[in-house]
């Protein structure tokens, strides 16, 4: 192999595949990055074995060829030459990679490529196309109702399902549940349902970058991988085996009280006091009232630290139905105000210890399910 | 300086039906469940334990030890209205009273006992009151600490008054049974007497570090209750740490059907009992019983606060999954919950 490329080309293309590099493994070629030709690009792919990150660099190809590099060594090597043309020329033996880069050279050591383990690759099947500024969104608001413990791996996907004209993705981890619909850009034939790992999304997420073009989703017939294809990048998982909790009984179809109110308004208040909260429990006490003929609704946020104080906020609201009071975990509440972005949302809820509901006006394309905290109040 | 007071009331429930029925005086008495319900004796009179009648025994064994014995089911409700007379004797004592069971109580006389030349006359006007204001008679042991009193108050009984006087402690404790210490079970006297420590005084001349090595981090502390070194406190207030239920089978079980029906029973019974007290637990323990009397307990935390009698089912059933094994015939199932917490997340579903 023998090729010549830019810097600044060949660096974007090593952070891309960077992430899918295993850090802690029993197999340590997974700590390389298969550097290989492919017709008149230089292909870049990593894989932890669960995630593979493939990507395209432009380059002047000599000569073909393929040679799995360390990808800790080549990323800071690569990130420390100037913006310059790099020439890399395969080693046999050993096998690796001579760089040349204006005045700098490098001889690095590999594997040979046949030792890397084979990235699937998912021709067949139905694919659907989803908007990428909606996949995000999608993601980001889901995602965060993932499990991170492994106790029920299930709960550490977030299900996807695809159907007609519609994509929906579900979090749970037990204490809340996210749901996100969106809008395939064209119809389906054939319906898709998995459980993806929640950090392969959010990885995607972060690959989809400010990329202007339709992602495609894509599940192998086995129902074993996924792949997503972005601009220039193609990721493939691992699905996850197992049944997700039927979410959809979850999400109550009732409240006895229902608040709007303003998202940053609402999101300054529960920063504040999540500040209390932190010495005291995580809790954070929400009191909604209804307003009267003379005074605007509004919902008191409170919080206490166990010995330094307490605090609270009360933002308008809307109010319609009943007085209510509810206690939520700071983190929970500040990370879903947090996905929200701006607007209004409306947040239902029904006793002190039965989920609240949170929706953003004017959409109905999300939900969120957050149980509350059980306190002596 | 700190003086506590430890009441003890004599055989209590079968001294209540000795009282509240005049023909059953001077009879041997046992209070607890049939023999054929595979009942255990629950208290037994002085006159039954004179056969040997003890509590705890199964109620076929006292009866083979005493023919004659007069059995009575327990009655509760009765036993807790006579507890809460004599603890409101108690508390014109002292506000500082901690019950520990319907028929034993802690007092703190600290203040009381300033002059430390009353002690007997509180000792023995406190047992008179009882005695003249419900017909029952109690045991008092008294000391510088818990340790001290409580033991005092064994060694008195029973009609008895034994208090010890601030800096006699040593010489009381040191003759006696190592058995006798609270936190000594016969597991723990067992691996003691190995090292020849046979009486209380034998463990308080070891030294921290002996004890330590010898039964870790609990046996400093026992070696200092030995000393009649104990500073725990008298509490008014004990918060509740753990509900638990249990069951004494009609017969020893193989069958899962039943024990699986059984502890559906128990776990309803439990839910219904913490979530009136709005407790919420986070551990799960169960109680097993085999046919030879073995018993034992597991346990399974989860990372979250509930109520719920399903949960409560689930993790018991599993646990006892894991103890059945072909041939073992269960006498005792029992479920526990503790782990409350004031505050805590709900779950939306169980994980």
């Amino acid at each position: 192999m023998k090729l010549s490329c830019l810097q600044e080309n060949l660096n974007r293309g090593l952070a891309l595949v960077s992430r899918a590099v295993a850090t802690r493994t029993t197999l340590p070629i997974t700590q390389n990055v298969l550097i290989e030709t492919d017709k008149s690009m230089l292909k870049l792919s990593a894989t932890n074995l669960e995630l593979a990150v493939t990507t395209w660099v432009g380059a002047q190809i000599e000569q073909e060829g393929s040679v799995t590099i360390p990808a800790r060594l080549l990323t800071d090597f690569v990130g420390s030459l100037p913006n310059d043309k790099i020439e890399l020329e395969q080693t046999s033996r050993p096998a690796g990679i001579h760089f040349k880069c204006a005045r700098f050279e490098a001889q690095i050591n590999g594997t040979e490529s046949s030792e890397f383990p084979p990235i699937p690759s998912v021709e067949d099947g139905v694919a659907a196309l989803i908007d990428p500024q909606i996949l995000r969104t999608a993601i980001s608001r889901v995602a965060l109702a993932a499990a991170t413990e492994e106790t029920r791996p299930v709960l550490t996907g977030i299900k996807l399902e695809i159907s007609g004209q519609q994509f929906t993705m579900a979090g749970a981890d037990g204490f809340r549940l996210a749901v996100y619909k969106g809008p395939l850009i064209e119809p389906i034939e054939e319906d898709i349902e998995a459980i993806v790992p929640a950090k392969t999304l959010s990885e995607v997420q972060r690959l989809l970058g400010d990329q202007e073009e339709p992602a495609k989703l894509m599940v192998t017939p086995s129902r074993s991988q996924i792949m997503i294809h972005l601009n220039n990048i193609e990721v493939v998982s691992q699905l996850i085996q197992g049944t997700f909790p039927n979410y959809s009984q979850l999400i109550p179809q009732d409240y006895t009280s229902r608040a709007v109110v303003d998202l940053q308004e609402f999101t300054r208040a529960t920063r504040a006091s999540s500040i209390f909260a932190r010495d005291g429990g995580g809790i954070i006490r929400l009191h909604i009232a209804p307003g009267s003929d003379s005074s605007p609704g509004k919902i008191s946020v409170a919080s206490r630290a166990e010995e330094s104080g307490d605090n609270h906020g009360d933002i308008d609201a809307s109010v319609e139905g009943e007085e209510s009071k509810i206690a939520f975990s700071a983190r929970y509440l500040t990370e879903v105000l947090g996905v929200l972005g701006r607007g209004e949302i409306a947040l239902e809820t029904t006793t002190a210890s039965s989920p609240g509901v949170l929706k953003p006006i004017g959409s109905e394309d999300y939900v969120h399910v957050v149980m509350p905290m059980f306190v002596q109040w | 300086m700190r003086y506590v007071l430890h009441a003890d009331m004599d055989a209590f429930y079968a001294s209540v039906e000795q009282l509240d029925n005049p023909k059953f005086r001077g009879e041997p008495v046992v209070v607890g469940g049939s023999e054929t319900s595979r009942g255990v004796v629950a208290a037994a009179s002085y006159e039954a334990r004179e056969y040997g009648i003890r509590s705890a025994m199964p109620m076929a064994t006292a009866i083979r030890l005493c023919p004659r014995v007069i059995r009575i089911t327990p009655r509760f409700p009765r036993y807790r209205e006579v507890s809460n007379q004599v603890m409101r004797i108690f508390s014109e004592l002292t506000e500082i009273v901690e019950p520990l069971s319907l028929d034993e109580a802690y007092m703190d006389i600290s203040k009381e006992s300033l002059d430390a030349f009353n002690l007997e006359d509180i000792g023995s006007s406190l047992k008179s009151s009882v005695k003249e204001r419900t017909g029952l008679a109690i045991t008092v042991g008294g000391g510088t600490s818990k340790t001290v009193a409580k033991i005092a108050s064994q060694m008195a009984k029973p009609d008895g008054l034994l208090l010890i006087r601030p800096g006699y402690e040593q010489s009381f404790l040191n003759p006696l049974d190592v058995g006798l210490l609270w936190g000594v079970g016969p597991k723990t006297e067992s691996i003691l007497k190995q090292y020849g420590i046979d009486k209380i005084g034998d463990l308080a001349d070891r030294d921290d570090d002996w004890a330590y090595r010898i039964l870790g981090r609990r046996g400093k502390e026992l070696r200092l209750r030995a000393l009649g070194q104990d500073y725990s406190e008298v509490s008014t207030s004990r918060e509740t740490k753990s509900v638990s239920v249990e069951t004494t089978l009609t017969e020893d079980i193989i069958d899962p059907a039943i024990l699986r029906s059984e502890l559906r029973d128990l776990s309803d019974k439990l839910a219904l009992r913490i979530s009136r007290n709005g407790l919420r637990f986070k551990t799960v323990s169960l109680k097993l019983r085999l046919s030879d009397f073995t018993t034992f307990t597991r346990q399974q935390t989860l990372n979250y606060n509930t109520d719920n009698a399903d949960t409560i089912f689930e993790l018991s059933m599993g646990l006892l999954e894991k103890e059945m094994k072909p041939g073992l015939e269960f006498r005792l199932l029992g479920v526990s919950v503790s782990g409350f917490q004031e505050s805590g997340q709900l779950v939306l579903f169980s994980m």
